[in-house]
This record gives structure tokens, C-alpha cells and sequence, in this order.
């Protein structure tokens, strides 16, 4: 494999720390940060906001909340306001006030010392570094789940009242808090909860046509044109969907499945990567569960297997395809097919085992189809394993 | 005080030196990179604070040190120390018709 082979262009772009410069569905959540923010441009030092971002695991709530800050603090240096947009993952800092506003305050003072004095302290001391800055911070609580289980109600208490011990000064800190949902704000008193309630912001999980926007705009980014099929994106946001439409999966397995389309010499990406993709990530141990599989169970599920096979850059088959190939597995292993209800009941049982994923296709020309799709298995592997065992199964039987 | 007196001494050049490197530290820091105790280092600091070298900002009990960019003293010093450590050649002509 040589460099100028690799179907990437650019692979940074698609790193978990990469932000775009946009993100494709989140525009109205975006515009809104803005409007509870606009005061800061507008008339900074007046006005604290708070505001509460809520989505789910890869929902956007980190992309969104850099993407606003990088945004908000170029506009604000354009107009000489010295704002400020501190990210800080409450994890990353065990969940320690202390060590939160640690790193707030040694973004303006490097080698501010760890020791000689409290959280407490610490929070007035960034307090002055503001003002002698006239400084105006937006600090953002990415994670803030991991704050609120070491160190409860407090931290959260202290930072929304932070005014009432500064008549008459201008207000610095703004916040806003990530969670990744409403439940482990309740325990803290009704009084902050409603102040950080008031401005909530919920980021629901992707759809799949939401997923395949996110994934085309990455592809233009970090790939060289026309590596990656249409049909490596709609399975890849299909995948992505079934695990709470989650965009950072989606987008680890575009790189994954690219990463081995290089190793394997490819000019392009096939689905075929992205199944291989699925199944490095997951590690699953599926033998078993293909073994506990029935006879006619495994019989379809190699017919999908095969079909994926010979038609390598399809993601999706009808189930009349399906049949078509289940029909010639039953030939070679001299087995008599069942019947079309029969199939679709085994189908339901492999969708239930999560080894195929079944979905109804928007109205086309034929109406609604049935369309499966096999996410998290290489079709190599699986035709392999079932050939194993449905040679046991039927010689032996 | 003298040039000589104000740059006679280790331990002030030695201060100088680390705040040309990390621009600001607090007293116990500086304390324990230039390995003296409290007392002496605030002896120190304040010499060249007097002489209008450095200054300090107070946070709550913390003091931050650092050159005072506003004097003239303070700039020609730390160009001294930077052009210091460039490694220059050393000059061998010369050094050969000496020898
Ligand atoms: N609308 C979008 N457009 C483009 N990329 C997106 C979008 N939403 C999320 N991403 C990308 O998906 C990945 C995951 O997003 P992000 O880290 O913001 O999720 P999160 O909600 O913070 O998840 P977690 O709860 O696990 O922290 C990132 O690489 C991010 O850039
Ligand atoms: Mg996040």
C-alpha cells in the first residue's frame, strides 16, 4: 500500500476532536445558542446566562457547543470584547470543582500555582482575573454528570450565584452544562435547578437521513472523490441509527471501513468494510449465537449472506432477493424451502438477535418493501461459519 | 543599588532567569526551583522589585512574579538573558594568535 493509494484525503478530518465548521442538523439548536447568548455581544458584563444542553451519547453535544464557542469569541473579537469560551470536561477533572476552575484560571495565568488555597478561593481569584481583564467568559461543563456525583449540588449552587456577592459589578461567568440527560440534575435544589432549566436545549438522536448528511459531509472532507459508494453511507447511518443515532459511531466507522480499504488496496470503500468495521469495533463472539440458530434460520441467513457476496456494493436486499438465494442454499444442502411466512418469522427471530436489521423502505415505485441489511457481520466470516455448521447439522442430522 | 550588587548575587540571577523562561510564578514556586527557602527568596524578590524589575499581582494569598515590561532595566536584562545561552561559536581566531 503507498501513500498516494489511500483512499483519504484528509483523515484528520474525521478525529474525535475534528469540529466542523458545520453541522448539518443542528442549525436550529445552534441559532438558539445564539439567541441566548446574543446579550453577550450585544451588552456583555450585564447579563449571566445559563443554559442546559441534554442529548444523548453522540448526539453533537460537544461539536455544538465548540462550534458556538469558536464562533461566538471570533464575532466578539471583531467587535473588541474580550469574550472568552472555556471548554472543560467535567470527567477529564475527576469531577473536581477545584481542579474545573484550576484549569479556567491557568487559561490566563499558565503556571498558576495547585496549591495554598480552595475551590472557594479559586473561584474568587478567576473572578478578579476577569475583572482585572475585563474578561467575559462563557464556561462550558461538558460531561457535568461526573461534578455533580463527586461533589453534588454545591459546585453548581456556587456558580449560579456567583452576582450576589458583586453588587454592582459586572457579570463574568456564563455557563452552559452538557448532560447526557435530566436525571442527575434532580437531586440539586429547586431553586438551581430551575435557573438551569430555564434554557434548555435538548439535541435528539439522529435519524438515519440526519446520520447520512453528517456522513456525506465528512466523506467530501476527508476523502478523495468518489471513494465512498452512496450505499457505504446508508449502511454506515443505518448502523449508526440502531445504536441510538449516535454520530460519532457513525463517523468511527467511516473511518474504520476506510482505514481498511487501504489495507486491503482498495480504490474505494464496500460495504463489505463497513461490516468488517462493525465487527473490529464490537469484537462480538457471534459463533454462539449462530450456533443456537435453527436449520432454516441458518439456511436464510447464509442465502443474505451469499447475496451480499456476489452483489458487494449493496447494503440492502429485499426479502424477494432473499428468498431467490435461500431458495438455491436449500438446494445444495437438499433441504425442501419453507413457505414465505415461515421466512418472515425467522426473520423477526435473527432482527430480535440483532444479527440483521430489518427496515421498510419509503414508498418507491413497487411500494413499501421489506429491506435487510447485515450490519455487524463480514459476509466472508459469516458464510464461513454457517457453512461449518449447517455441514454438521444436515450430514449429521 | 549598583548594577554589580543587583546582579552579584545566584540566587537573584537565578530568579531572573526561570521568570524569563515561564514568564510569571508564585513565590513558593520560585522558592523551590531556585531551591531557597521562603524568606530568602521574598528577600530577593523585593530587591528587584525595588529596583523596578519585576512586580507582582496579589490572588487571595498567591503572588505571581514577573518582569516588569514597563522598565527599561527589565527589558535589558532579559535580552542579556536571552542572547546568553545562544550557542555562539567561540572566537578561534583569536584564540589562535593568542596562543
Ligand atoms: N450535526 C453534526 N454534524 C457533523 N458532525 C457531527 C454532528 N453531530 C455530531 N458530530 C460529530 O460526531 C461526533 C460525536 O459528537 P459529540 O462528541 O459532539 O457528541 P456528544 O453528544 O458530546 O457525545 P457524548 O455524550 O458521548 O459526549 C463528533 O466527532 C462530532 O464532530
Ligand atoms: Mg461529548
Amino acid at each position: 500500500m503507498s501513500a498516494n493509494r489511500s483512499v483519504f484525503k484528509d483523515e484528520a478530518k474525521l478525529d474525535i476532536n475534528y469540529v466542523p465548521n458545520r453541522l448539518p442538523h443542528r442549525e436550529a439548536e445552534m441559532r438558539l445558542l445564539t439567541e441566548f447568548f446574543s446579550f453577550a455581544l450585544a451588552a456583555p458584563g450585564k447579563m449571566a446566562q445559563r443554559v442546559l444542553v441534554v442529548g444523548d451519547v453522540g448526539t453533537g453535544k460537544t461539536a455544538l457547543s465548540q462550534r458556538f464557542g469558536a464562533d461566538i469569541t471570533q464575532q466578539a473579537k471583531q467587535r473588541g470584547i474580550n469574550l472568552h469560551c472555556i471548554h472543560v470536561n467535567c470527567r477529564q477533572y475527576r469531577g473536581s470543582l477545584f481542579l474545573i476552575l484550576h484549569y479556567a484560571v491557568s487559561t490566563f495565568h499558565p503556571t498558576f500555582p495547585k496549591r495554598g488555597f480552595s475551590a472557594e478561593e479559586l473561584l474568587n481569584i478567576f473572578l478578579q482575573v476577569l475583572d482585572e481583564q475585563n474578561a467575559h467568559v462563557i464556561l462550558v461543563l461538558d460531561e457535568l454528570e461526573s461534578l455533580i456525583e463527586r461533589e453534588g449540588a454545591e459546585p453548581v449552587y456556587k456558580l449560579t450565584r456567583l452576582q450576589e456577592a458583586r453588587f454592582g459589578k459586572p457579570q463574568r461567568i456564563s455557563l452552559i452544562c452538557i448532560l447526557k440527560s435530566l436525571k442527575s440534575i434532580e437531586g440539586l435544589d429547586p431553586s438551581t435547578r430551575s435557573t438551569l432549566q430555564s434554557n434548555i436545549i435538548r439535541l435528539e438522536p439522529y435519524s438515519r437521513e440526519q446520520l447520512i448528511d453528517i456522513l456525506n459531509d465528512r466523506v467530501q472532507l476527508a476523502f478523495k472523490p468518489f471513494t465512498v459508494p452512496e450505499e457505504t453511507v446508508n449502511l454506515i447511518a443505518e448502523i449508526a441509527r440502531s445504536e441510538g443515532g449516535n454520530a460519532r459511531f457513525a463517523i468511527e466507522l467511516l473511518w474504520r471501513a476506510g482505514k481498511y480499504a487501504d489495507a486491503e488496496d482498495f480504490s474505494y470503500v464496500p460495504p463489505e468494510f463497513v461490516r468488517k468495521a462493525v465487527s473490529s469495533i464490537y469484537a462480538i463472539a457471534r459463533k454462539s449465537d449462530l450456533a443456537t440458530l435453527t436449520l432454516h434460520e441458518k439456511l436464510l441467513l447464509l442465502g443474505l449472506a451469499r447475496f451480499f457476496k456476489e452483489n458487494s456494493d449493496r447494503a440492502y436486499a429485499s426479502l424477494t432477493e432473499v428468498e431467490r438465494t435461500y431458495a438455491v442454499v436449500c438446494e445444495e444442502f437438499g433441504v425442501q424451502p419453507h413457505t414465505h411466512t415461515q421466512l418472515w418469522k425467522y426473520l423477526q427471530m435473527l432482527s430480535a438477535l440483532g444479527i440483521i436489521k430489518k427496515s421498510v423502505s419509503s414508498a418507491g415505485q413497487r411500494g413499501r418493501t421489506t429491506l435487510l441489511c447485515l450490519p455487524s457481520i463480514p459476509v466472508k466470516e459469516l458464510e464461513k461459519e454457517l457453512t461449518t455448521l449447517l455441514e454438521k447439522e444436515v450430514e449429521g442430522g | 543599588m549598583q548594577i554589580e550588587e543587583v546582579l552579584g548575587n545566584r540566587l537573584r540571577v537565578k530568579i531572573l532567569k526561570i521568570l524569563n523562561q515561564v514568564k510569571e510564578l508564585n513565590v513558593s514556586e520560585i522558592a523551590r526551583r531556585i531551591n531557597a527557602n521562603h524568606k530568602t527568596t521574598m528577600k530577593h524578590l523585593k530587591i528587584l522589585e525595588n529596583e523596578g524589575i519585576l512586580y507582582h499581582k496579589r490572588f487571595g494569598r498567591i503572588r505571581l512574579y514577573r518582569f516588569n515590561i514597563n522598565s527599561a532595566k527589565a527589558r535589558a536584562i532579559q535580552s542579556l538573558m536571552e542572547n546568553w545561552d545562544k550557542s555562539e561559536e567561540p572566537a578561534k581566531s583569536f584564540r589562535t594568535t593568542v596562543k
